[in-house]
């Protein structure tokens, strides 16, 4: 073998694979952001954190987690999400435990471990929530794992959020009667982009 | 049907290597539908609940799970000590780690994850040993590309098909370009590059979720690639993991060994067959995965695993070729001379 016939296969292989975040573009995707399993880091950290093996979705109990296609975009290939509208997180800390790489920080399965988890923080659209018509509703008070901490309700079950206490676990949305739900979980990663501009 | 114990040793490796890589597949399988049981043992607890809400057959099977497993202590704490897939997986807590992830890992974060990296410790020291042990026995693209390389040989006589060789740069380059691009796009780069990580993300999609995953269509890729560029294109000349594991393996300990006296000469049909583009005829240990094929095509039946050939000098090789191509020649002499 030449050896400069060598060196050129060398960067053959080493462009080929530049050429794969391009497929991205070319694929359709959403801007919508999920809501990212317990005790994950901040958004950049996490995907740098995070191989994609998949161990946090398979011990998962509330089946819950799941992992991007090609729909996120190639940084989010493999990386878990949480659809809070299909399914809330039961706080159960089993993928936290699971995962080898640190993406998500190890948190114990007890009352103040899980009241320290940010995933996000419930927004309730008042226009459309029943309890704010006047019809009692109550149903995502009765769904919070943290009730009269994160969500306490007033007259008619009028429910309020304390931003201070809330997780974002999503298992309020994932109750709530309305169509489409009154009480939106708003992923720790969109906050982010939000107060940084 | 013979018996295992009679075949010859490379059709055991074959049949061997073939039963890894298909359990390895339904480890995968059970590990991605591990929290459909999860889900049934958090949510009802009752094999008769379960058989009740989603038939006999799911109630049956979570019956019998759950009472093997509660035998060795809760059942789901058991099952929630393992997963992942061969990127990353952990049985019963103790991690393997594939290398490629762990350097992806390092040179993003440039920070080490103890149980992360301890994982690197058996499949390093299986490559040392072994030499690329994991391309034919755990590999699960291995499986499809060795049925493409099959279809290959079945429909080579009718069309005309390429064989195309590249020079092994081009998986290194493959290594440094998917770490670059790793750095700069996240590590979900890697599903596209390494077959065996898509087909875990696929078969994950299929049984988790019940959707068709889009990183199907780069396993489709390589499979065509197999199919119409060479035998056992993708694993030779693009898979950067093979390319890493046979590096640490080049002076593997046990490696497949030639018995000079037996062997054929003008015979290239172990060279031919070897899906890695090895020639053991020559000697050549580098990037053998023991599948086992060489064995069971030699006429001369020569070739047999065994601590690998430690003369490197090619002289050395070449003198020792003499000297058994001396004896063969006295040795027909003397047949002759008594035959007279």
């Amino acid at each position: 073998m030449k050896r400069k016939t060598f060196i050129h296969t060398i960067l053959g292989g080493a462009a080929a694979p530049l050429f794969f975040p391009f497929l991205g573009y070319l694929l359709p995707q959403t801007n919508k952001r999920y809501l990212r399993p317990p005790g994950a880091k901040k958004e950049n950290e996490f995907i740098n954190a995070c191989i994609g093996c998949g161990s946090c979705a398979s011990v998962c109990p509330n089946k819950c987690i799941e992992l991007y296609g090609l729909e996120g975009g190639i940084s989010n290939i493999a990386t878990p999400k949480i659809n809070a509208r299909a399914k809330g997180c039961i706080l159960c800390m089993a993928c936290t435990n699971a995962c080898p790489t640190g993406a998500l920080k190890k948190i114990e399965s007890t009352k103040k471990g899980k009241a320290s988890v940010r995933m996000g923080k419930a927004y309730i659209a008042t226009d459309i929530c029943y309890s704010y018509a006047g019809r009692t509703c109550g149903v995502c008070y009765r769904a919070c794992p943290l009730p009269g901490l994160a969500l306490s309700v007033d007259l008619y079950e009028v429910p309020k959020v304390n931003l201070k206490h809330c997780v974002g676990c999503g298992l309020c949305e994932n109750a709530c009667i309305h169509m489409p739900q009154a009480i939106r979980i708003i992923p720790d990663a969109e906050l982010e982009m939000r107060n940084a501009g | 049907m013979k018996k295992f114990k009679e075949l010859p040793i490379g059709k055991k490796l074959l049949y061997l290597s073939l039963a890894t890589r298909i359990s390895v597949l339904l480890l995968i399988s059970f590990f991605a539908a591990m929290n459909i049981f999860l889900n049934y043992k958090s949510g009802y607890n009752s094999a008769r609940l379960v058989s009740l809400s989603s038939g006999p057959l799911a109630g049956g099977l979570y019956w019998m799970m759950d009472g093997f497993l509660s035998l060795f202590g809760n059942s789901a704490t058991i099952l929630q000590s393992s997963g992942g897939m061969t990127w990353s997986i952990r049985i019963f807590g103790f991690p393997f780690t594939d290398p490629v992830a762990a350097m992806s890992f390092f040179i993003k974060n440039r920070s080490f994850e103890t149980g992360f990296f301890l994982g690197l410790a058996v499949p390093v020291t299986l490559a040392a040993v072994f030499g690329r042990v994991f391309c034919s026995y755990i590999c699960p693209a291995s499986l499809l590309f060795f049925f493409t390389s099959r279809i290959r040989r079945l429909i080579e006589p009718y069309f005309f098909l390429p064989r195309i060789s590249l020079s092994s740069g081009f998986a290194w380059g493959m290594l440094f370009g998917g770490l670059l691009t790793a750095y700069f796009f996240g590590h979900g780069i890697w599903t596209l590059i390494l077959p065996y990580f898509a087909m875990g993300q696929v078969i994950f999609h299929g049984i988790a979720f019940g959707t068709i995953s889009a990183v199907m269509l780069s396993i489709i890729f390589y499979a065509l690639l197999d199919l119409f560029l060479g035998q056992q294109f993708t694993c030779r000349y693009v898979c950067p993991t093979g390319r890493l594991l046979g590096f640490i393996g080049k002076r593997a300990f046990v490696s497949v060994r030639r018995d000079p006296a037996s062997c054929l000469p003008k015979c290239n049909s172990c060279a031919e067959v070897c899906p890695m583009g090895v020639s053991p005829r020559m000697d050549e240990t580098v990037n053998c995965t023991l599948c086992g094929e060489c064995m069971v095509i030699c006429p001369g039946n020569c070739l047999k695993p065994g601590q690998r050939d430690t003369t490197k000098n090619i002289s050395d090789r070449i003198l020792k070729e003499l000297i058994t191509f001396k004896q063969k020649t006295q040795n027909t002499l003397k047949e002759t001379a008594e035959e007279k």
